[in-house]
């Protein structure tokens, strides 16, 4: 993941639910209010939140902030893909899906998610190979679409590359034939 | 909120990443992303200013993490900055190996801007480039460079085709006036609706400019 990676910067932007637990007179503009309370529930995006639940001024102070789940990563969502991870489109959950689980589980020690979102990647993946060698025959539309359509940032990307490779190979063997 | 606009511009970079050409320079995010930093700088000095250098974190914490939020803003938006023109620099590196002009590179806009009705024109108020000034000399520049580093290897053109050529020769149409050129063969005229039999080594730059079309 680099620096000026576009996509990594936007999975940074995505917003997190968090809670303050100090007093903050000067940042009423996060949440367009005259101060931060302690225990005042807001949406920060990530790049943020981050870097605030990490921070403590004193050695002994707590951190300013507690980071909670995300929505797209709540008891309902992992329910729905541990019952079947095909049926749940992701990219209504967020775009960044993926990519804002593994930011989340770099903070958080949840070895159940991490087990669940692996069989989930690895079941879709195979779908997602499927449906771009297919692509090509079917058109678009028909009954992947709706599927294509739940894929996220992650997911596109497969989709697209395991696209290019089936058209490239075919290309390859097209012109071979001609020579 | 601080960096919304920052968000932005990068999603104007992902799209470009997925664009054959280079969209218009954003100039007035780009300026708006730096005026925020620039307010964030501001507030930062502010507020440090009763403390007279002396400023202790675990004294006043509120001062502490709004200076904290401030100075991660400020880097969200350099991020956000360089990741754009960095997106659009990568690109502008791949169009100049592929042979185009900067001259050409506006001229295509204009053409892109025709094509797709009047949005060309009423964002183009004169000016008809897509690049920034700053833009239009890097590419100048990295010209330059890479002709320099070309210019090191006389019998192999780097920026060349890959393409095994099946023919020496071919025949090409002139699809723009291109002047005289020079050949092994002595110097043709190139102008506009004439057709010529020729080396394809020759000419080949000249097709990837869109001078000359060749005929199968």
């Amino acid at each position: 993941m680099s620096y000026y990676d576009v996509d990594a910067i936007l999975t940074d932007g995505e917003k997190v639910p968090c809670r303050f637990e100090l007093d903050v007179p000067y940042l009423g503009h996060l949440d367009n209010s005259n101060g931060l309370k302690p225990g005042t529930r807001l949406n920060l995006p990530l790049w943020l939140a981050e870097m605030f639940a990490l921070a403590s001024a004193g050695e002994d102070s707590k951190p300013p902030l507690t980071l909670t789940l995300p929505p797209c990563l709540s008891e309902q969502v992992l329910a729905a893909l541990k019952a079947d991870p095909r049926a749940v489109p992701l990219r209504d959950q967020s775009a960044y899906f993926y990519g804002v689980a593994v930011r989340m589980l770099d903070l958080f020690d949840e070895r159940e998610l991490s087990a669940i979102l692996r069989t989930t990647f690895v079941v879709r993946a195979a779908d997602v190979g499927l449906h771009a060698r297919k692509a090509e025959e079917s058109g678009l539309g028909g009954q992947g679409e709706e599927f294509l359509r739940g894929l996220d940032e992650w997911e596109r990307r497969l989709f697209r590359r395991g696209h290019e490779g089936v058209k490239w190979a075919k290309e390859w063997t097209d012109n071979v034939k001609k020579s | 909120m601080y960096g919304d606009l920052g968000i932005k511009l990068v999603q104007h970079a992902k799209r470009t990443q997925n664009l054959a050409h280079l969209p218009p320079y954003q100039a007035e995010l780009v300026r708006a992303v730096t005026r925020e930093v620039r307010d964030l700088n501001k507030d930062v000095d502010d507020l440090l200013e009763p403390f007279q250098g002396s400023f202790d974190p675990a004294e006043d914490q509120a001062v502490a993490y709004t200076l904290l939020v401030n100075h991660i803003s400020m880097r969200r938006n350099k991020r956000c900055l360089l990741a754009y023109h960095r997106t659009r620099t990568d690109k502008l590196e791949e169009l100049v190996w592929n042979g185009a002009d900067v001259i050409d590179l506006s001229g295509q806009q204009v053409r892109d801007g025709g094509a797709s009705g009047s949005k060309g024109v009423a964002s183009g108020d004169g000016s008809t480039s897509s690049l920034s000034p700053q833009e239009e000399d890097y590419v100048r520049q990295y010209g330059d460079l890479l002709a320099a580093y070309k210019g090191q290897w006389t019998d192999i053109d780097l920026t060349g085709s890959l393409e095994p050529p099946r023919d020496l020769f071919i025949d090409v149409r002139v699809l723009k006036d291109a002047g005289e050129i020079q050949t092994e063969y002595g110097a043709i005229t190139l102008t506009k609706n004439s057709q010529f039999y020729v080396r394809q080594g020759d000419v080949e730059r000249l097709i990837a400019q869109g001078y000359l079309q060749k005929l199968s």
